[in-house]
């Protein structure tokens, strides 16, 4: 069952529009607390954990399935066939945003609009074709090495000592498992798949009209890279946040929330 | 008196915080640095000018931290409200990257906003070698389980009571059980062969003598195993808690082909037989009487000596033997004057020296020796402490010796063959008395 191996989770109006928020490479749905209830009220939300992050089934992430981000999109179309959505709002992070304008056009009738919180087409610099990603190859090779070399890293962050904890605080091991799980192989794994992510072609293609929120000191993705999506992405809009960083949703979630709103007035 | 306390105090920890033995960064939550300790500044090779100094964390990081400050560290310190002992890199002004361990606390305001991150950060060279270590280590045991994995032959380990504890791919393939259902249980009754029924329990005792046993044995499905079984930790000096590995190879094609060879070599002995049976019938209805008699004996101890060495292909021969037959083939041992000890040679060293002394007798048979009534050959041979035979052919009361103006094709054999496969040292002297032949070599290891 999908529902219980993405840790689907459902709140606010069985009636009223669904909106469903993918979470991004690195943590999972909890990124979202700040933002999604605040729906609750009027629409019927959904959140879960992309398949290997957070508390999903790591079990069920076949690398050579999720070598393509397709797996993903997939999975978002089953939950949506499960809950038998109608007309979706789909908000996505960073990959997550990739992951929601691929499901969007593979099945565009399910879907009714798509909001982007920092998304990117892709990371790599392509001067042939004046695209800034932001990222060389060789930025990237140095990332992959990371990603391979950081493994103990990664590990420490797994199984944190407990000894240090200070009194009163929760088990360090039950935050540390409910926050931002990853294991070290799938981390990764989708660390490559989602660097490595080049899916200008598709977001040429966009399937429904989209929001693009973009932090004006996004540390991951470049000015030029949101200028690029307003000018190629078809029925796009951009809406600039002066925030700082990557995740506006965590440290600006009012001013994410009110875009939004603002973007589905009308339907 | 109370103020000046005061006063120490917290000069005591403003020194502590400045020259601590760990960097300590104070940032806003967008990760705006606004508190940097003396020491990580130093670490660092920071610009004295706070205008010049980065802005940001992440901006101290190396590019895979910056991604991982981003996407993994700043939710953190959101969501959880702590991180602890996250491994990444700074970079430092003209120097190599400095690995870190950096761990960090939220502090928040009375309305349960976030304001403020707290980090320390302690140098982890040391640890990151460690680890590099560990890491290298590792990909050596899982490059080598690869090997294992991969095998075509079945790899399993059995644990000091007897009982499987893993079972290769090439187990599931060649055994035809898969691993679940042989787990934890006596290798003797998973695997189990006909003929021997306690062959790990006599592989085990054998291995207290030896390093490894290998032996053959066959499956009651009639395929052919080689098996080795090896105690894995070689250093483990109680014979009772022992873990052992045990490789089954298929060796039925093998078996085939030897088996074809052996049939080949059958029936090339009994044909030659044949032929030399085919020739005495000739020679008794064509030779005069007198001839025939003497000529026949010949070709019996020609036949004799063929069967000797034919019968003995499998274990190797005794050099007093080979002469034996030698003697025989050049014609009878009284001429021959053969003194020597027992002196047992591996098979391919018995074929390579009999083919050697037969190069000798059909030598002094037609040219040396031999070739004259009363002529002889004697035979002297010893084995010295360290092994090595000296052997000495010496031809006695023949016609006058003229040394070869060419090698003929016995010598050039015996000089390429017997310094071969004997790795021996070969001399020929022709002197007028009689041929005198000197060979030492080293016999090798009977197999």
């Amino acid at each position: 069952m999908i529902v219980e191996r993405n840790q689907v989770v459902v709140s606010g109006q069985p009636q009223g529009r669904p909106i469903v928020f993918v979470h991004g490479f690195g943590c999972d749905q909890s990124m979202w607390r700040q933002v999604a209830p605040s729906f609750e009220a009027e629409m019927r939300v959904v959140t879960y954990d992309l398949t290997g992050m957070g508390r999903s089934d790591l079990s069920a992430y076949d690398m050579r399935r999720y070598a393509d981000l397709e797996a993903h999109a997939e999975d978002l179309l089953s939950i949506l066939n499960e809950l038998d959505l109608q007309d979706a709002v789909i908000v996505g992070h960073s990959i997550g945003a990739t992951i929601a304008l691929l499901a969007a056009n593979q099945a565009p009738e399910r879907v009714s609009r798509l909001v982007f919180v920092s998304p990117t087409p892709s990371f790599l610099e392509d001067q042939a074709h004046g695209y800034h990603g932001g990222f060389s190859a060789a930025d990237l090779g140095e990332l992959i090495s990371f990603l391979d070399e950081n493994h103990l890293g990664w590990s420490a962050q797994m199984a944190p000592t407990i000894a240090g904890q200070p009194a009163g605080e929760p088990a360090a091991e039950e935050l540390t498992q409910s926050f931002c799980r990853t294991d070290p192989a799938i981390a990764q794994h989708f660390g490559r798949v989602t660097f490595f992510a080049d899916r200008r072609s598709e977001f040429e293609h966009a399937a429904r009209p989209a929001l693009i929120i973009h932090c004006s000191n996004d540390a991951l993705v470049p000015m030029q890279v949101a200028d690029w999506m307003r000018e190629n992405v078809p029925g796009a809009t951009l809406k600039v946040l002066d925030a700082t960083g990557h995740t506006p949703h965590m440290t600006v979630p009012s001013e994410v929330t009110a875009a939004i709103r603002e973007f589905l007035e009308d339907i | 008196m109370a103020k000046d306390a005061g006063d120490e105090r917290l000069q005591t920890l403003a020194e502590m915080v400045e020259d601590a033995p760990c960097g300590m960064v104070v940032t806003d939550p967008d990760g705006r640095l606004r508190y940097v300790n003396e020491t990580l500044s130093r670490w660092l090779g920071l610009p004295a000018a706070p205008a010049d100094r980065p802005s940001r964390l992440p901006e101290l990081m190396t590019l895979p931290g910056q991604l991982y400050y981003e996407t993994h560290l700043a939710p953190m310190m959101r969501l959880q409200g702590f991180a602890r002992e996250i491994s990444c890199s700074l970079k430092v002004r003209d120097g190599a990257p400095l690995p870190v361990l950096l761990s960090g606390v939220t502090r928040y305001d009375t309305a349960g906003d976030p304001v403020r991150f707290d980090y320390t950060i302690f140098d982890a060279r040391e640890r990151r070698i460690y680890e590099d270590e560990l890491r290298s280590a590792r990909r050596k045991a899982e490059e080598l389980a690869a090997i294992v994995r991969t095998s075509p032959n079945a790899i399993l380990s059995v644990d000091q009571s007897g009982c499987i504890s893993s079972w290769n791919a090439g187990a599931e393939r060649l055994l035809g059980q898969s691993l679940e259902t042989v787990l934890g249980h006596p290798v003797q009754e998973a695997v189990r062969f006909d003929e021997q029924p306690h062959w790990f329990d006599d592989a085990v005792e054998a291995c207290r003598a030896a390093e490894e046993v290998t032996f053959e044995t066959t499956s009651s499905q009639g395929h052919h195993f080689e098996i080795t079984v090896a105690p894995i930790d070689e250093q483990e000096p109680l014979p009772a808690t022992r873990h052992y590995s045990v490789v089954l190879r298929d060796i039925s094609k093998r078996k085939r082909a030897e088996r074809r060879l052996q049939m080949a070599l059958g029936e090339m002995k009994h044909r030659v037989k044949n032929t030399l049976a085919v020739v005495s019938g000739i020679a008794r209805q064509t030779l005069p009487a007198e001839v025939c008699h003497g000529f026949i004996a010949r070709l019996h101890a020609l036949s004799r000596a063929h069967d000797a060495l034919a019968s003995e292909d499998q274990k190797g021969a005794d050099l007093r033997d080979l002469l034996a037959f030698t003697a025989e083939e050049a014609g009878g041992r009284e001429r021959f004057r053969i003194t020597g000890p027992s002196v047992v040679l591996p098979p391919h060293q018995a074929t390579s020296l009999s083919m050697a002394l037969h190069e000798l007798a059909t030598n002094a048979l037609k040219y040396g020796a031999l070739s004259q009534p009363g002529g002889h050959v004697s035979v002297e041979y010893d084995q010295d402490e360290a092994g090595q035979v000296r052997f000495v052919w010496q031809e006695k009361d023949g016609p006058p010796v003229t040394p070869p103006t060419r090698r003929g094709f016995g010598s050039k054999m015996i000089n390429s063959v017997v310094k071969s496969d004997l790795s021996a040292q070969v001399d020929f002297d022709y002197r007028p008395e009689g041929v005198r032949c000197e060979i030492l070599f080293t016999p090798g290891e009977a197999e």
